[in-house]
């Protein structure tokens, strides 16, 4: 467990102490490298930290079920959504059946494969899926060492291209089609060099985000966002927090999904991943993911009477078959993106005495003065998402949390050491925190908030309240952990 | 170095400069009382003459002809949907959601001429427009009844250095009887002008906006990587505008900010009409009183037993229209113009309007494997400070704008981002300027010269063959 090497242990000051002056000035900078390298410099001490993650909640699942006020028309319509969430994407072959369009590269076969946990629609399973996908029809890929069997669904970027400089920044597939049986001619394309990019220190990790409520997210009002950033300002002040929104290029408003809120809607949001996830190419982004190599790309050589995709875009409305009921009409991401929109919020648990002052604790640190608990939705043509109150506990905005978490990739204007603040619900049943996965562990996880400038990247914004976190008595420490356990 | 030797050598330094900065100042005089002739070359003139916009009827306008049987019966519902006036109340889900800021009120107004999904007509459609229903809009200064029909955006949020870079919509719902209550103000465009803070953008037209949106973008780098030396002599680089969602190449727009038909259709009806939508759900202005529908305005229509084109939302449909226009027909060609192609090839023009891309196999039979003559590489392009309009997007630096696809031209009515000429030579002599501190020379500079150096008859049969695209 990472809470052993935590920064209240590890005083990396102290050892210097012993060695000879000579050698002092040495030993000082190795510490601090040192330091700098685990993100863990020695701080001034607060408190002890004694919480303990009390785990996930075990299943049944708290999440994962439409919202009840869905129209009879609308909740007619989910099981199909449904269907094509969780549908398995081939390359071509097969029965003619709409599932074909996978690669050239890939990270998985089928979205519910990730957003998997604890419900369709959630996050990364205990189990990792990917150990199922990877190798299935024939390919001949190998795991990158980044995943493990029982770690998080992590994606790759590279933060720069291979010059060091140029920014890069895209997502890296891990996978690729060749040798697959159904895709017939394709040999020859390689995965990336992951290990390399690693030796060269420019790889970055992202972990599956869950999907539930995303529907109320989308709604959120900007002149809600933007009074709540405007709010509590002397106090934000004194805890050294500010935080801005991230903006969309296309109409100006704020976008608010993925990690650095680099994405505007859940149509926007599908459409991207279809293609940089799965290859599945769509009218939002119909470009095949790698173009290189003639023999890898649609259409393939399958016997007649079997599915393919005839080019790009692989996936895409019906306009061109036989008359269909219309939920067959539009294409897969606009059927996703209904999927999540439909996707009510977690449910969490009663509160007993050790979550409710948990809750008082949330508060009286600071957390919430990122984590903010709630926005409630405009009126929406959406019945069901009218006026409802999103108990997410986010913000929606970037903020700067320091060097230990920084990623080196600027999206939009969420700089390198920018992140969303991660909306809390259903971290009850959560397996996996912050965006590259790094822990299990919620207490680390909260302690992860906190890392100091380096010449790079200012101070973590968090940095603060973690303090106020560590100086907590055991009680209100451990009855915060709990109230998160209870979301 | 002596006292003396010293003084000679200052000496010579004035007797070598002296001439030359008084040249130089007779040149820059010369450039700013003679602009187009100076530009192009002390020594070419420039004597072609545009013959203007070839006469209705519409050369485009049409859907592919390849289109399968089902795809042509929604053809009139995808129509519909891009001709739809858009009001202010939803009251199904198909209509509404006009405002609360708004260019126009549907996407037919703007993309009209010479056909319904083109461009800009020569009468100015937004006189129709700004105070329908009782709006109380006054028309922005840089709207004229003849004029290109333009939006504007800003380059800093107002009164600072904040960048901005939105649309900046010309017109509210205040006063509309559609919209009691609502109290917002105009923009102030005159004040942004004189804080050079103003940026226009003209309409650009949609026609086989499908077959762009497939091209392949291997095709397009590999034909930027093509005839290199050539384009280093004529001063010609380029590069694509890239994703930050896939980091596939943009293709739509004047910087080539847009990906696809889809995104395109989504962020223009919020955008443009301020009708939001499932891609783009926000209002952009949410001023209490003003905003009179739930978001989004438009949405999927779960009516039971609709016609399944009628299932997704106005968006959706609006992609296919666009999706399913065909490119232009140019106009017969003849003598002139064939040899103006030549002259086209020969001067450099075609090193940035690629003659042609091929698309690859796509999914719907009708857009693949077609080549499309669409003279673009698809890439932005330094153009210098005379069209630098000061806003980064994305890729696309200040000065940097997409290579303007020619298609169709021989009916547009007005030419380069901001519509600032409807004269198709003073268009080509534009694409010249040389760097100042701020931006480079504009990579059109050695082929507008070379233009300019042509003959008499062959400038005339390159703007003839223009005219005939």
């Amino acid at each position: 467990m990472r809470i052993d090497d935590s920064p209240i242990q590890a005083h990396a000051g102290s050892k210097s102490r012993r060695h000879l002056p000579l050698y002092l000035a040495t030993a000082a900078l190795l510490a601090v490298s040192l330091a700098a390298l685990m993100s863990r410099p020695p701080v001034v001490v607060h408190g002890t930290l004694t919480a303990t993650d009390p785990g996930p909640r075990p299943l049944p699942a708290a999440a994962g079920s439409f919202y009840s006020a869905l129209t009879p028309n609308q909740s007619s319509i989910t099981t199909r959504l449904t269907q094509i969430f969780t549908e398995v994407n081939f390359v071509a072959g097969g029965p003619l059946v709409k599932t074909v369009g996978l690669g050239p590269r890939f990270n998985s076969n089928s979205c519910s494969s990730c957003h998997g946990y604890p419900s369709v629609g959630g996050s990364s399973p205990p189990n990792n899926p990917l150990f199922g996908i990877y190798q299935l029809q024939g390919a001949t890929n190998t795991m990158p060492y980044f995943i493990t069997s029982t770690g998080p669904v992590i994606v790759a970027r590279f933060p720069y291209k291979s010059d060091g400089v140029t920014p890069d920044g895209g997502v890296h597939q891990m996978f690729t089609i060749s040798n697959r049986t159904d895709a017939p001619g394709c040999t020859t394309m390689v995965q990336p060099d992951f290990t390399t990019a690693q030796s060269n220190n420019d790889i970055i990790f992202r972990q599956t985000t869950p999907t539930y409520g995303t529907g109320l997210m989308e709604l959120i009002q900007e002149s809600d966002i933007i009074a709540n950033m405007n709010s509590n300002l002397s106090l934000k002040a004194s805890l050294g927090i500010t935080g801005h929104a991230n903006y969309s290029d296309d109409d100006g408003t704020i976008t608010r999904f993925g990690w650095k809120a680099q994405n505007k809607s859940l149509l926007y949001f599908a459409g991207e991943a279809y293609t940089v996830e799965e290859g599945v190419s769509d009218e939002a982004f119909p470009s095949e993911n790698d173009e290189s190599i003639p023999s890898c790309l649609p259409p393939f050589p399958v016997p007649a009477g079997t599915n393919k995709t005839k080019g790009v875009p692989d996936d895409r409305n019906d306009t061109g078959e036989a008359p269909k009921a219309p939920v067959n009409f539009p294409g897969d991401l606009e059927r996703f993106s209904l999927f999540m929109r439909f996707l009510a919020p977690p449910t969490p648990v009663a509160p007993t005495p050790s979550t409710s002052n948990g809750f008082v604790q949330f508060q009286n640190v600071g957390c919430n003065m990122c984590h903010n608990v709630s926005f409630t939705t405009p009126a929406s043509s959406i019945a069901a998402l009218s006026h409802v109150t999103a108990t997410l506990y986010s913000d929606l905005l970037v903020h700067d949390m320091g060097p230990g978490l920084a990623d080196n990739v600027k999206q939009g204007n969420a700089t390198g050491d920018q992140f969303r603040t991660a909306p809390l619900w259903g971290i009850g049943q959560r397996y996996f925190f912050l965006h590259d996965g790094r822990t299990t562990n919620i207490v680390t996880a909260i302690e992860d908030h906190r890392s100091f400038a380096n010449g790079v990247y200012p101070n973590s914004e968090a940095n603060t309240v973690i303090n106020n976190f560590d100086a907590l008595s055991p009680t209100n420490q451990q009855d915060l952990v709990n109230f998160l356990r209870s979301l | 170095m002596n006292q003396v030797q010293a003084q000679l050598s200052k000496h010579k330094w004035l007797k070598s400069v002296l001439p030359i900065s008084l040249l130089l100042l007779v040149a820059a005089g010369a450039t700013a009382y003679f602009p187009r002739s100076a530009k192009g070359g002390v020594l070419a003139t420039v004597t072609a003459v545009d013959p203007g916009p070839r006469p209705l009827p519409a050369n485009a306008g049409t859907f592919l002809p390849s289109l399968s049987a089902n795809e042509q019966q929604i053809e009139p519902s995808i129509t519909t949907e891009f001709n739809r006036v858009h009001d202010v109340v939803v009251t199904s889900p198909t209509d509404g959601g006009l405002g609360p800021r708004f260019n126009s009120n549907s996407c037919a107004s703007c993309h009209q001429y010479p056909a319904v999904g083109g461009s800009s007509p020569p009468s100015n459609p937004l006189f129709s427009v700004y105070q329908l229903n009782g709006a109380t809009n006054t028309m922005p200064f840089f709207i004229t009844s003849t004029g290109p029909i333009l939006e504007a955006r800003f380059i800093n949020q107002p009164g600072t250095t904040t960048p901005d870079g939105n649309v900046h919509q010309n017109f509210t719902v205040v006063g509309r009887s559609d919209a009691h209550g609502c109290s917002i103000t105009q923009p102030d465009f005159t004040g942004a002008a004189t804080a050079n803070n103003l940026v226009l953008r003209q309409v650009p037209p949609t026609y086989g906006d499908g077959l762009i949106e497939v091209v392949r973008n291997i095709d397009i780098v590999n034909n930027m990587n093509s005839n290199l030396t050539t384009k280093a002599a004529l001063g010609i680089t380029g590069h694509p505008n890239y994703s930050g969602n896939d980091g596939s190449i943009q293709r739509f727009g004047w910087k080539a900010q847009v990906r696809s038909t889809l995104l395109m259709a989504a962020q223009q009806m919020n955008v443009e009409m301020g009708v939001t939508n499932e891609t783009f759900p926000n209002e952009i202005d949410q001023t209490p009183g003003c905003v009179f529908n739930g978001v989004p305005e438009t949405v999927t229509n779960f009516t039971p037993g609709i016609l399944t084109e009628m299932f997704p939302g106005d968006a959706e449909r609006t992609e296919y229209f666009i999706q399913w226009m065909a490119p232009p027909t140019p106009g017969p060609s003849s003598p002139s113009t064939n040899n103006g192609k030549t002259q086209f090839t020969n001067a450099g023009c075609v090193m940035c309007h690629t003659t042609s891309y091929k698309t690859p196999p796509t999914s719907r039979p009708a857009l693949g494997n077609i080549t499309i003559k669409l003279y673009s590489d698809l890439l932005v392009h330094h153009m210098g400070p005379g069209l630098a309009d000061g806003l980064a997007q994305g890729g696309a630096g200040p000065d940097e704008f997409r290579t303007a696809p020619l298609w169709g031209i021989g009916q547009r009515l007005f030419f380069m981002h901001d519509g600032r000429t409807n004269n198709i030579v003073t268009a080509i002599e534009d694409h010249f300027s040389l760097g100042n501190s701020t931006y480079p020379a504009s990579e059109a500079n050695q082929t507008v010269t070379n233009f300019n150096n042509l003959s008499s008859k062959n400038q005339q049969d390159l703007v003839n063959f223009l005219r005939s695209l």
